[in-house]
């Protein structure tokens, strides 16, 4: 509203200045300064002229803008307000509204309230006044009232409706008449051919809409006068302020200590000294902290004193530092492979090696807590308090150097490494091996009751002997010397003495002599025996055989007790022992072969069955071995010398070095122990090597450094032992072979083993019914 | 030249070695440069000594001899050996000698007045001579007759020398002079002549029926009258059993005899005494001489002696020499049992083993030894000849088993009429082919 006022302003001030038709010029400014009025007025014209100037041309049309602008100019210029506006500015001060303020009227209510006759709340509205150059278009409403029908309803008619005063609106002029007038005239400026459906008439664009569309075809603002870009105006930059500094001097208090505020800290601290102030607890803490006032506690090490740490104190070990593979971002070696990683979560959890597995974190950030912690802390003091911690003294010794210094078995050469020869021919088991002092015979005897002679050099049988059907041959043994070739073989209670033909006369003749020398004693013994009174019957028998045995050289038979299992002879010939473990009181006997006499040493014999015995190879001593024990017995002051204790549960053979110094003994329990009869009764040397019982031990007779064991599991074992004659050095024992061939059967392997006089071959007597020559 | 009926073909030799493989293959074997220089001989290409034939016994068989024109006793018989009296006797474990000719017919067999044990040598002395010893510790000389153009044989003793107490294990003989030489087990060596005259008496101790007992008596009563004499001379010289003697091929007052003590002697047999002992590491089984450089100023003798640890080995017996032991031939496995010497030259040498075959040696192919093998000079056999008795049964050979079980030779001979002649366990004597065995030079 108020830019209205000053265009009414400025139209009576240019009306003032000349008049409208002496000045087209102005007329034309103001008109398009009035841009908003003009068109207004127009249509308030066009309500007036429609009737008639339906085709007004642009002159005419100018025209009559000019002419109503003079004539409002005229009203205008008298500078009087109409009744409605005066009115309004009325009605606009009753409601307390400045009527100038038209931007305002939507926030305050347009109505006023009044009472009504029945003195209820009356709500009036305001008259709404259109201004007279207000942009209302509801004032230019539809003059033709016919509402809302198609006007082809009046095609009958002479007139197309009706306007507000019910006076008929008449069809305009159409046809011929109006063909005629178009053929003279030119096409007005507007002109769009359409026709406004309402009046009738034809719908022309005016100037100012021409205008207007102009602008915006050309892509101008379509507002004239519009300036995009007006000039800045500084309202505050420009402005220079001052003010001025106070002069006055700095007010005490500003730095003096405030007396009142110190009185007041004072007073807190005292009350805060005095208890009186508290810091705030919860209630229920304080309940609970009352409560544990009132209980009573008791420190026990209340008047402990520090002691130094005990001698066998031991701090717990200290975990070790965590390594690359714990890292949150371990070196990409120490991550786990596929592979890896599923075989660690397949292991049982007690397995493991690590209890975690290395992972990679892109930032520490990025690492999860450590869920195994509780469970390792816990392991951690289970091994703390549940493994006891000893100070032991660590021996820092290089354990090769302990390791005796044996030398190469290269080195101890000559010693038997194949078979060369094989005697086969025996029926059944093998189970004992002789080879005489010549070293040209081996004799065997087996389950066959058998006893065979074999050449040693070619493996062809010289000579055989089947001493019984029933029994087998348990062992053969050579007489020892050169003075005669005589076997002993013992089969059940019998012991054998036989001559093998090999084709000597001499040699069999000598050793008949040395058989038959005996027949004059055997009645002298009987005598002694029943001289004593007790009416005993001699140990043993001794006889001839028989004639078939006579004929094949089987000479002598003596006939004990019990089965005998071992024989062995003294190196002179004239003596030998027998065994037989299940003959409780005469299972040791010693028989003269010069004499045809038995003896039993023993009357009864501690340690239980013997096994086997011998004989010293150079002293008069003699050996008993029972199942756990050697008993060493000296045969001319007849009194016990000393106890070996191999420490094995079975002893099944023994043999004496020929020094006579050293002892060895084999084990049902797979034991070689050697043992040196100076030093101590235990052994010196303990070897397990074999995987079954040891059968037979055996050292060389003569000059070569070897001994040798048989075991059930069909293997001999060939040891070098050096023995040197200075006591502070003991035996060297070097295991140099393994001989393996012979055949298992039924769980016996080689049950005997006999070695050559002079060379270093030995012959092995095997369950598979051969025997062997180990060159 | 080349222009040959039939190809003949050739066998090289680099550094001394006979070429058994490719020529790339020995390069790799020897670790040598492609590009190094290889001095190749070449021979012509040797035959191997196939089988010929085999000729059964009732015994194991302990040794063979040859008679042929070309053999040691042929040459000796000179005109006395018919034309194509070629003939083999073999000893037996039986106790009998046995008379063969090459086809195989069995023509005379010892029968009464024989051994009365095994025999363990047999040796022709001359086409009608044949010395024997064995176990019975007899030397016996028999004499061989053939009449009536062949059909006729006889093989009658002649001649029971006795003066060993133990089995008599070898024998050598030389025909021209009549000595016979024994090795026996109770270590001493006989020197004994064939003529009856000659010979001193036996030695009554030793005589059959001599203290023996009655049975033994009557069961000697069958004993043949033949003419019982002693030895020329008995050399007790070994403390073991005496295994092999052998005349010098030069000399035949010089013998050598080998001994399970380990020694070889040199033995002048006009003196009896031992001119030279060579001592070695290993029993000694057999012994063999072979000539070197034979028809020269420079000729010698070398000794090839069998031990029972598997190998043989080569020594020069005479005093002077600085290196004892020339060569160790390896590979047999098993003891070494006999030994023969080429006829055609004087470095071939054929062994037979307890293995169950036999080696042909070439002494001129030589390596050094392996230090695992001891040192000194090492060659390797050329053929190795299987038994036939052994391929017929084609065992299964175990890990344990002893080698050549039931197949041993114990006694080979080399002739050139005959080639190779061996018999052993197997109880068959067997003939291969010996002739170009080995290149000649």
């Amino acid at each position: 509203m108020g830019s209205a006022k000053a265009n009414l302003k400025r139209k009576a001030s240019i009306i003032e200045a000349n008049d409208a038709t002496a000045n087209a010029q102005a007329a034309q400014d103001s008109d398009f300064e009035d841009f908003g009025g003009g068109i207004l007025n127009a249509v308030l014209d066009d309500e007036d002229s429609e009737d008639d100037s339906d085709f007004l041309g642009e002159e005419g049309d100018d025209l009559d803008d000019e002419e109503e602008t003079e004539s409002e100019d005229d009203i205008e210029s008298e500078d009087i307000p109409t009744d409605d506006e005066g009115e309004e500015i009325k009605s606009a001060i009753t409601n307390g509204i400045n009527p100038n303020k038209d931007e305002d009227a939507d926030d305050r209510p347009n109505y006023r309230i009044e009472k009504d006759a029945n003195g209820g709340v009356r709500y009036v509205y305001d008259e709404i006044d259109p201004v007279y150059d207000s942009d209302d278009t509801d004032a230019q409403g539809p003059t033709n009232t016919i509402g809302n029908i198609p006007l082809s309803f009046y095609d009958s008619y002479p007139h197309i409706g009706y306007d507000i005063n019910g006076k008929r609106i008449l069809r305009p002029a159409t046809g011929e008449a109006l063909d005629s007038l178009l053929d003279s005239i030119e096409l007005p400026e507007g002109w769009t051919g359409l026709t406004d459906p309402e009046t009738g008439k034809p719908l022309n664009l005016s100037r100012d809409e021409l205008e207007l569309l102009r602008r915006v075809q050309m892509k101008e603002v379509p507002e004239e006068g519009y300036d995009m870009y007006p000039d800045t105006v500084e309202w505050y930059t420009s402005h220079v302020e001052q003010f001025p500094l106070s002069a006055a001097p700095e007010p005490k208090r500003r730095f003096v200590p405030s007396k009142h505020e110190a009185k007041r800290v004072m007073k807190l601290v005292k009350a805060i000294r005095e208890g009186r102030i508290l810091p705030y607890k919860p209630p229920e803490e304080r309940e609970k902290e009352q409560e544990e006032e009132e209980e009573v506690h008791y420190d026990l090490w209340a008047d402990e004193t520090p002691r130094p740490p005990n001698v066998m104190h031991i701090p717990a070990p200290k975990l070790a530092p965590p390594g690359y593979d714990l890292s949150y971002n371990p070196p990409p070696e120490y991550l786990p492979t596929n592979a890896e990683r599923k075989a660690w979560e397949e292991t049982d959890p007690e397995e493991r090696e690590k209890t975690y597995l290395p992972q990679k974190y892109d930032s520490l950030r990025r690492t999860p807590a450590y869920d195994e912690f509780v469970k390792e802390r816990f392991d951690r003091c289970l091994d703390l308090y549940l493994a006891p911690r000893v100070r032991k003294n660590r021996l820092n010794i290089d354990p090769t150097s302990l390791l005796p210094k044996l030398p190469r078995p290269e080195e101890l050469r000559p010693f038997p490494t194949v078979a060369s020869i094989e005697f086969a021919g025996h029926e059944g088991r093998v189970r004992s091996v002789a080879i005489d002092s010549s070293g040209q015979w081996l004799a065997s005897g087996g389950d066959d009751g058998t006893v065979r002679v074999w050449g040693l050099s070619d493996g062809k049988q010289q000579w055989r002997a089947k001493l019984s059907s029933e029994d087998p041959v348990d062992v053969v043994r050579w007489r020892p010397g050169q003075d005669g070739l005589i076997l002993s073989a013992a089969v059940g209670e019998d012991i054998y003495l036989m001559i093998p033909s090999t084709v000597n006369p001499e040699l069999e003749q000598a050793s008949r002599t040395i058989l038959d020398a005996g027949f004059g004693y055997a009645s002298n013994a009987k005598q002694q025996t029943t001289t004593t009174g007790a009416r005993k019957d001699p140990p043993a028998k001794w006889a001839r055989p028989g004639a078939r045995l006579e004929d094949e050289g089987v000479l002598l038979k003596a006939t004990v007790r019990s089965p005998i299992k071992t024989i062995n002879w003294h190196r002179r010939g004239d003596f030998f022992c027998t065994v037989s473990p299940t003959g409780q009181r005469s299972a040791v006997a010693i028989h003269i072969l010069s004499k045809h006499l038995t003896q039993i040493p023993f009357r009864k014999l501690p340690g239980g069955a013997p096994q086997t015995a011998s004989f010293h190879p150079s002293r008069p001593l003699f050996f008993v071995a029972t199942q756990r024990t050697i008993r060493c017995y000296d045969l001319q002051r007849q009194e016990l010398v000393k106890t070996i204790q191999p420490g094995c549960r079975w002893i099944s053979s023994f043999d004496i070095h020929p020094g006579g110094d050293h002892l060895i003994a084999g084990s049902y329990d797979r034991r070689l122990l050697w043992h040196d009869l100076e030093m101590s009764a235990r052994p010196y040397k303990t070897l397990r090597f074999h995987e079954q019982a040891i059968r037979s031990v055996k050292f060389h007779p003569g000059s070569y450094p070897l001994f040798a064991d048989c075991s059930d599991d069909g293997s001999l074992q060939i040891f070098h032992s050096k023995v040197v004659n200075d006591l502070m050095e003991g035996p060297t024992i070097t295991p140099v072979k393994m001989l393996s061939g012979h055949r298992v059967v039924n769980r016996l392997g080689v049950t005997d083993v006999a070695w050559h006089p002079h060379h270093p071959w030995i012959a092995s007597a095997g369950a598979d019914g051969t025997c062997r020559l180990w060159t | 030249m080349l222009d040959t009926p039939s190809p003949i073909p050739f066998d090289f030799l680099i550094n001394g070695e006979f070429l058994r493989t490719s020529l790339h293959e020995y390069l790799e074997a020897h670790g040598l440069n492609a590009e190094e220089t290889l001095n190749i001989q070449y021979v012509r290409s040797l035959i191997p000594p196939a089988y010929q034939a085999s000729f059964e016994h009732n015994d194991w068989i302990s040794d063979v001899d040859v008679l042929s024109a070309t053999s040691r006793a042929g040459v000796w018989s000179g005109d006395k050996l018919a034309l194509n009296q070629d003939r083999i006797v073999s000893a037996s474990y039986d106790g009998l000698l046995q008379i063969w000719d090459p086809s195989g017919n069995s023509l005379a067999r010892s029968s009464s007045g024989g051994h009365t044990a095994s025999v363990k040598a047999v040796k022709f002395l001359s086409s009608t001579q044949i010395a024997s010893a064995g176990l019975d510790r007899t030397v016996r000389v028999w004499k061989y007759i053939e009449s009536d153009g062949g059909l006729q044989r006889t093989l009658k003793p002649s001649l029971e020398l006795y003066g060993h107490k133990a089995s008599v294990d070898a024998l050598d003989v030389h025909g021209p002079t009549g000595r016979v030489l024994s090795a026996s087990a109770d270590g001493a060596i006989g020197l004994w002549t064939t003529s009856k005259s000659s010979a001193p008496a036996a030695p009554a101790s030793l005589l059959p029926g001599a203290g023996a007992s009655e049975s033994k008596k009557r069961k000697l009563s069958g004993a043949s009258a033949a003419p019982q004499r002693g030895p020329l001379s008995l050399m007790p010289i070994h403390n073991s059993p005496t295994t092999a003697v052998c005349f010098d091929p030069a000399d035949a007052s010089v013998a050598y005899s080998a001994s399970q003590d380990h020694t070889i002697r040199t033995i002048d047999l006009t003196t009896s005494k031992v001119e030279n002992v060579i001592t070695t590491s290993h029993p000694l089984l057999a012994l063999t001489s072979l000539r070197r450089n034979q028809g020269t100023a420079s000729s010698s003798v070398l000794l090839a002696a069998a031990t029972a640890a598997r190998h043989i080995t080569l020594v020069d017996p005479r005093v002077s020499a600085s290196t004892i032991s020339v060569l160790t031939l390896r590979g047999h496995k098993n003891i070494v049992s006999s030994l023969a010497a080429g006829p055609d030259n004087d470095y071939s040498l054929v062994s037979g083993s307890y293995d169950g075959t036999c080696r042909i040696w070439d002494l001129r192919s030589v390596r050094a030894a392996t230090k695992s093998e001891g040192g000194g000079s090492v060659s390797e056999s050329v053929y190795v000849i299987e038994r036939e008795s052994l391929k017929g049964t084609k065992q299964r050979r175990t890990a344990g088993e002893v080698p050549g079980r039931g197949a041993k030779v114990f006694g080979v001979a080399w002739d050139k009429t005959f080639g190779i002649v061996s018999a052993g366990e197997d109880k068959m004597v067997q003939i291969n082919r010996g002739q170009d065995l080995l290149a000649s030079s």
